[in-house]
């Protein structure tokens, strides 16, 4: 059985190129809207790698990573940031959540800024799982 | 009632993201998460006679919005708060409403810009039927007004606006546990020159001491919860004389409630909550009546 790829991503368009990427890779995609779906997902279906947009509605990447990552059963599931949103930005609010009293959390695996070129983001899921 | 999660409807042309950063001293109480909306209008993309829906222009103006969006979602993402935007085609108050449901919205935040007659009556209509349809409360923003006051903490020292309803105790709740933002409240009760016709001025003033005691027992639940509060009595047209006593008392922003019900009065001639809407030069917060 080939391995899960959990895609998060709120636009139809970036989730298919996304999508298709990871299906010439030859692996499984599984789509998500928002962090909150992504979360059910990552909880059912147990995926082997997350692609995952930052700026969401419902709940954004930056919560989901947080959920992901201080969760014992899934922060070892690798995850790669695919975002407009700046990795500075990325790092300072999760350094702000911190701050706030929340626990602190590793950096992303890999973090890329859109847009994102087929073969930069299938080097990318492949440095994982391939 | 807390104000944890805040949509902000935007058109860019109205709206700006120093409306947002005044919103920011509520992190000190609950907010913790901030929802954009841009809401492109149907017309601008579509029902163009010979043209069809032109997909192109769309894009472009969902890719505008998303370039601006991204820059104040940096903004507040460094402040560890939590950020999403949508931004759609459609009508203005359906699509508020969807996402007040999907986000379970606590406070609506939408601008209201100086236009026509005509212009300001639909706009000031949308306002209030997104408050009807939502059960949300809705903040207004003053922009491109001649006179407007760029209000740097609007909850620092709101004006109440009081009938002494139901919906008027719920603007308490919602301002009462806000302790760390508000410096001082004004209450306020506009009475009825009817209400005044007593025959002697001994009636008139009893009339009024019992509409201050009444105010007074509201400032004093402000005062349990660590806010000073003070009250005070006015006489004439409601919208008018709270609009007087926003300047008078230097407030920063009106509160008042608004009717489930409106009168054919109301709907002819408009109410009360639009005369603030369209009059006042601070933010106006309109509360949702109880149902």
């Amino acid at each position: 059985m080939s391995k899960k790829v959990l895609v998060v991503d709120d636009d139809p368009d970036v989730r298919l190129f996304n999508v298709t990427v990871v299906e010439e890779n030859g692996y499984t995609p599984i789509e998500a809207r928002d962090g909150e779906e992504g979360l059910k997902l990552l909880k059912e279906e147990r995926p082997d790698l997350v692609i995952l947009d930052v700026l969401m509605p419902r709940q954004s990447g930056i919560r989901l990573f947080r959920d992901l990552k201080t969760d014992k059963s899934l922060k070892h599931i690798p995850v790669i940031l695919l975002s407009g949103i700046a990795k500075r930005t990325f790092l300072r609010s999760q350094k702000a959540l911190t701050e706030f009293g929340g626990e602190s959390v590793p950096e992303p695996e890999i973090y890329l800024e859109k847009p994102v070129e087929p073969e930069e983001l299938s080097a990318a899921i492949n440095k994982f799982i391939g | 009632m807390d104000i944890r999660k805040i949509l902000f409807v935007t058109k860019f042309e109205e709206l700006w993201f120093d409306a947002v950063e005044s919103l920011m001293d509520l992190r000190k109480a609950s907010l913790d998460h901030v929802v954009f909306l841009n809401v492109i209008e149907r017309d601008k993309v579509a029902l163009r006679r010979g043209k069809g829906y032109q997909k192109v222009e769309e894009v472009r103006l969902r890719e505008m919005a998303n370039i601006r969006f991204i820059n104040w979602a940096e903004t507040l993402f460094e402040k560890g708060l939590e950020v999403g935007a949508y931004i759609v085609v459609g009508s203005l108050v359906k699509q508020v409403i969807t996402a007040v449901k999907k986000e379970n919205i606590d406070l609506i935040v939408v601008g209201h810009e100086k236009k026509g007659r005509i212009e300001q009556l639909y706009s000031s209509s949308d306002i209030l039927e997104i408050i009807r349809r939502s059960q949300t409360p809705v903040m207004v923003y003053k922009y491109n007004l001649d006179n407007t006051i760029a209000v740097e903490k609007p909850f620092e020292r709101p004006l109440l606006a009081t009938d002494f309803s139901k919906t008027s105790k719920t603007s308490i709740d919602y301002l009462k546990h806000m302790n760390q933002i508000i410096k001082k409240v004004t209450i306020i009760h506009v009475a009825d020159p009817k209400s005044l016709k007593q025959p002697s001025a001994m009636g008139i003033q009893k009339t009024r001491k019992d509409i201050r005691r009444k105010l007074d027992d509201l400032c004093d639940l402000f005062i349990a919860e660590g806010i000073d509060a003070s009250p005070a009595v006015y006489v004439g047209n409601p919208a008018k004389e709270i609009v007087t006593a926003a300047k008078e008392c230097n407030a920063t922003m009106v509160i008042t409630g608004t009717s489930s019900n409106p009168s054919l009065k109301e709907k002819l001639i408009g109410s009360t909550p639009r005369f603030l809407t369209e009059k006042t030069i601070i933010p106006t917060l309109l509360i949702p009546p109880v149902t």
